[in-house]
């Protein structure tokens, strides 16, 4: 007997595509794809995690026993995931180190050493990518950048990664998330207005070294996708993180080159759009609290720039006179209108909480609003728990771990996160035993002499 | 105004002569052979990586899926940009609704904001009003034409319309098609309005980290930029990326892909969610400081505010020495301090507070050119904080290219970032800044579907086009 299958709620089809506890039966883009990472903080190590999320092997190589510099980076020095390594077990990861490495194996090499040198060489050997954020030079003077690497591999995609670049005037300087945010120019557009009391702010994440490393993977990718379909070669990239930011800061430069005009900080505000900001509520959401995080004030993001929804927000608010007076959008976007529709909104917040405004304008008059939401109301938001954004991870090391899913998300190939990070060299006999063709008691006299 | 206010660049760009004189002919060999395999003005005569592919962006309103887009059109994609007739409202969007501060095409005169202007390098424009049915018909058949698909529309519209991934791929079993939004098209979120970022910047924890904390007068702080699609955007253009590899190596089948602003954020809030799970903490705001390096921040200094790092021991001892050449008592004031000697005790915020007192009373009698000649000589990563003028006269950026004038042949000179997509073999670039609105119609639907002039004419009287 025939049966008719209903089509699936287009909501429901999505749940399904995207179930992220489906992730593990599906198959991996970079199956079968090897990356070396010889990558410290945070713009080299994300760029080649992300490789590891869609399935590439990647081979963390870190110097032996203290390992990269952010496994000793940690808030307030709290919170640690113990044991470092197996030569230093009392000590423990901060969490610095945590979100720009899961998934990797892990060896130690120290890249001074001739013998460790051969090791990398051999490894490259075999591999599709190497992700490198050492000085501009290094790497080549010690006989393993792309110039040597490319000649024993040409299809090997090398991909360097840093503050400025290799040549040119700043070639020398060295650079860190917060100074590529600082020289780039959106640190400078980022905060407060003067007017206000403001000043620059940093964009809290490291954010041109996270992102940065993204744009890096997608070049990589793009890069392979051409050695694959094309070429058959590799090539050098060389990412600096300093352009990136550059690269971002929308209407900021083509605004000075024809008008001479320089962007400044507006806030919370838009200056493109309004009502489209964050305001304060006067109150707090969780006044019990003993967490000083909690006992603060709230803010919300009050979206109604379209006629209709300042007309809804007008009436709901309860202001007639604003109303006419701002009536068209290019009338109330100027800054001096902007000033008093954010005053009177913060008036009318003022006695109460992100989410008595959320219910007031959203909920009953459909006005588009966004609480400014901290990492517990995320993490424990069931939009994200759903949808596997933020995940706790069975993780064979360190037990449960909450951990953030992959940035995007494919049908029939997703990215996944399969373990959040290991001890310095963890795997030091697995690859070497594997790739480089080293016996159990070499291995032991090279961890001894300190070269792996 | 149809030229630039004032030329650019001020002050020439630096020769190589001047960039590398005095250098050994040692120190100066890596960065020439670097010089000339990634040199920009040799760009037009290397290949793309993305060459093979066509890209139909049909989002609106949203950055996001214009940045996906231009990053793959920087990439070499061929990228066509679908806008509803009258053109995409991004496109009438300029600061503080001032229209003088917009840029015309010099064919048309038409005017357009420069922040869409931006994200619309190296695209064509088409219009297509997907409300109607011949729209959704015409779309089916562009389809059958391209590689990949983006779009924004409110969750299940598309496949309510009947040119959702769910009948696209009936069609043509090769398309990757990607949805972009702000919070995700399925789950609990998917209904509630607020469609434009810093939409997802608040849904995701970032705002609230951003700024600087409330007992030094701060409070939680948006991106200037509409960061979140920057974000969500480039990982849409992975996730695009990822699914042709995989059609192209194994499946010969496209996909679905899913990206969102704010997951884009979570994805990169570090430690966050790291250390809610291990004890419930809530992360702070701390402003221009760092919870987890010292040093590692921004303070103020005479003219303004200066980035001063050092994470690790050697550059901390630099630090206060270059300090101390000065301001002697305050170099003694930090060496002297038992509690903070080791790395990982310098952490905790008192000895934060002690050690940027201590480094801002310095900082506060030199300018950011001062401060950053007397740390850098000591080969310490500094750095002022940079304003868009700055920016665009810094010397090492104008001798890269990463800012750049283009003259295009619709809009004149145009100052803009460019693409960081430097690379030997397959560099990205740009080609053009950008296209009024529908300006390619005759052109893509000649050229993909056929259409005749007198078709076309019959669909502009019937605003499908």
């Amino acid at each position: 007997m025939a049966v008719t299958v209903k089509p699936k709620a287009f909501e429901e089809f999505c749940r399904d595509t995207f179930d992220p506890k489906k992730a593990f039966g599906k198959p991996e883009v970079l199956k079968g794809y090897r990356a070396l990472s010889c990558t410290q903080y945070i713009l080299g190590p994300s760029c080649a995690s992300y490789l590891a999320e869609l399935g590439a092997e990647v081979i963390k190589i870190e110097l032996p026993r203290r390992g990269e510099p952010m496994r000793h980076t940690t808030p307030f020095n709290e919170p640690l995931l113990y044991p470092l390594s197996k030569w230093l077990p009392e000590r423990g990861t901060g969490l610095g180190f945590f979100g720009a490495n899961p998934n990797e194996y892990f060896i130690s090499v120290d890249f001074h050493r001739p013998e460790g040198q051969e090791i990398v060489r051999k490894l490259a050997a075999k591999s599709d990518v190497m992700v490198e954020n050492y000085r501009p030079g290094t790497f080549d003077r010690w006989g393993i950048g792309y110039r040597q690497l490319s000649k024993i591999n040409p299809r090997l995609v090398y991909m360097w990664l840093g503050g400025f670049g290799g040549w040119g005037p700043g070639r020398v300087r060295a650079s860190y998330d917060i100074l590529g945010q600082a020289q780039g120019g959106a640190f400078g557009m980022t905060g407060e207005a003067e007017e206000r009391g403001g000043s620059p702010s940093k964009h809290t994440i490291w954010l041109a070294d996270y992102w940065g490393g993204m744009m890096g993977a997608l070049e990589v990718l793009s890069a392979l996708y051409w050695r694959e379909t094309v070429s058959g070669e590799g090539t050098l990239i060389e990412y600096s993180q300093v352009h990136g930011v550059t690269r971002q800061l929308e209407y900021a430069l083509p605004m000075y080159g024809r008008f001479g005009i320089v962007r400044e900080r507006w806030g919370n505000w838009d200056t493109q759009l309004c009502v489209h900001g964050i305001i304060r509520c006067g109150k707090s959401s969780y006044p019990q609290s003993d967490n000083p995080q909690e006992q603060e004030v709230g803010y919300i993001l009050v979206s109604a720039y379209a006629d209709t929804d300042w007309a809804k927000l007008c009436d709901a608010v309860g202001d007639g006179k604003l109303k006419a007076k701002y009536a068209r959008h290019d009338d109330r976007v100027a800054a001096d209108a902007q000033r008093e529709i954010y005053s009177w909104l913060e008036k009318w917040a003022a006695d109460k909480t992100k989410e008595d405004v959320y219910r007031l304008l959203t909920e009953k008059n459909g006005i588009n609003t966004q609480p400014v939401w901290n990492a517990k109301e995320v993490a424990e938001h069931p939009h994200w728990k759903a949808r596997g954004s933020v995940q706790w991870i069975d993780d064979p090391h360190f037990g449960d771990v909450l951990h953030q899913g992959p940035a995007y998300k494919l049908s029939h190939t997703p990215p996944r996160m399969k373990w959040v990070l290991k001890p310095v060299g963890a795997d030091n006999e697995h690859i070497l035993t594997k790739l480089a063709g080293l016996s159990g008691s070499e291995i032991k006299r090279l961890e001894a002499e300190g070269i792996i | 105004m149809n030229g630039p206010f004032r030329a650019w660049p001020a002050v020439p760009i630096s020769t190589p002569e001047e960039v590398y004189a005095g250098a050994s002919g040692q120190a100066k060999e890596y960065p020439l052979y670097l010089e000339s395999i990634l040199r920009q003005e040799h760009n037009f005569s290397k290949p793309e990586n993305l060459s093979r592919l066509r890209v139909l962006d049909c989002t609106v309103r949203q950055m996001i899926g214009h940045w996906c887009s231009s990053q793959l059109a920087e990439l070499g994609a061929e990228v066509i940009q679908v806008e509803p007739p009258g053109g995409d409202p991004l496109r009438q969007q300029t600061p503080f609704g001032r229209k003088e501060y917009m840029v015309s095409d010099k064919e048309r005169g038409e005017p357009v904001g420069l922040q869409f202007l931006h994200e619309m390098r190296n695209k064509q424009s088409i219009t297509l009003n997907l409300e109607t049915e011949r729209g959704q018909e015409i779309l089916k058949e562009l389809a059958q034409h391209v590689d990949v698909i983006i779009e924004n529309a409110a969750p299940g519209q598309w496949d309510a319309w009947g040119i959702g991934y769910r009948q696209l791929r009936e069609r043509n079993p090769r398309l990757v098609y990607c949805w972009v939004g702000q919070r995700g098209q399925w789950g609990p979120l998917k209904d509630r309005p607020g469609e434009l970022d810093p939409t997802a910047q608040a849904a995701c924890g970032f705002v609230h980290g951003t700024g600087h904390p409330k007992e030094m007068g701060g409070s939680p702080m948006r991106s200037a930029m509409w960061v979140a699609d920057h974000v969500g955007g480039t990982a849409a253009a992975m996730g695009i990326v990822a699914a042709l590899f995989h059609r192209e190596l194994v499946s010969g089948e496209g996909q679905f892909v899913e990206a969102t602003g704010a997951e884009g954020i979570i994805r990169i809030l570090d430690y966050n969610w790291g250390w809610y799970g291990m004890d419930g903490s809530i992360r702070p705001r701390y402003g221009n400081w760092d919870l987890a390096i010292n040093i590692y921040a921004v303070n103020p200094c005479k003219d303004g505010y200066m980035m001063v790092g050092g994470g690790h021991d050697r550059l901390w001892y630099r630090i206060w020495r270059t300090v101390g050449m000065d301001r002697p008592e305050l170099e003694d004031d930090i060496i002297a301090d038992p509690k903070l000697r080791d790395v990982v005790e310098r952490l905790p915020h008192p000895m934060q507070v002690k050690t940027y007192t201590q480094l801002a009373d310095w900082l506060s009698d030199n300018s950011r050119a001062e401060a950053e000649r007397k740390l850098l000589a000591q080969q310490v990563a500094s750095g002022g904080v940079t304003y868009i003028d700055e920016v665009a006269e810094y010397p090492h950026f104008k001798y890269r290219g990463h800012v750049a004038e283009v003259d295009d042949a619709l809009y004149g000179k145009i100052l803009y970032g460019t693409t960081p997509f430097i690379q030997h073999k397959a560099p990205g670039r740009l080609k053009w800044m950008g296209r009024p609105t529908g300006y390619d119609n005759d052109d893509v639907y000649r050229r993909l579907l056929g259409f005749t002039r007198d078709e076309l004419a019959d669909l502009k009287s019937k605003s499908v086009v």
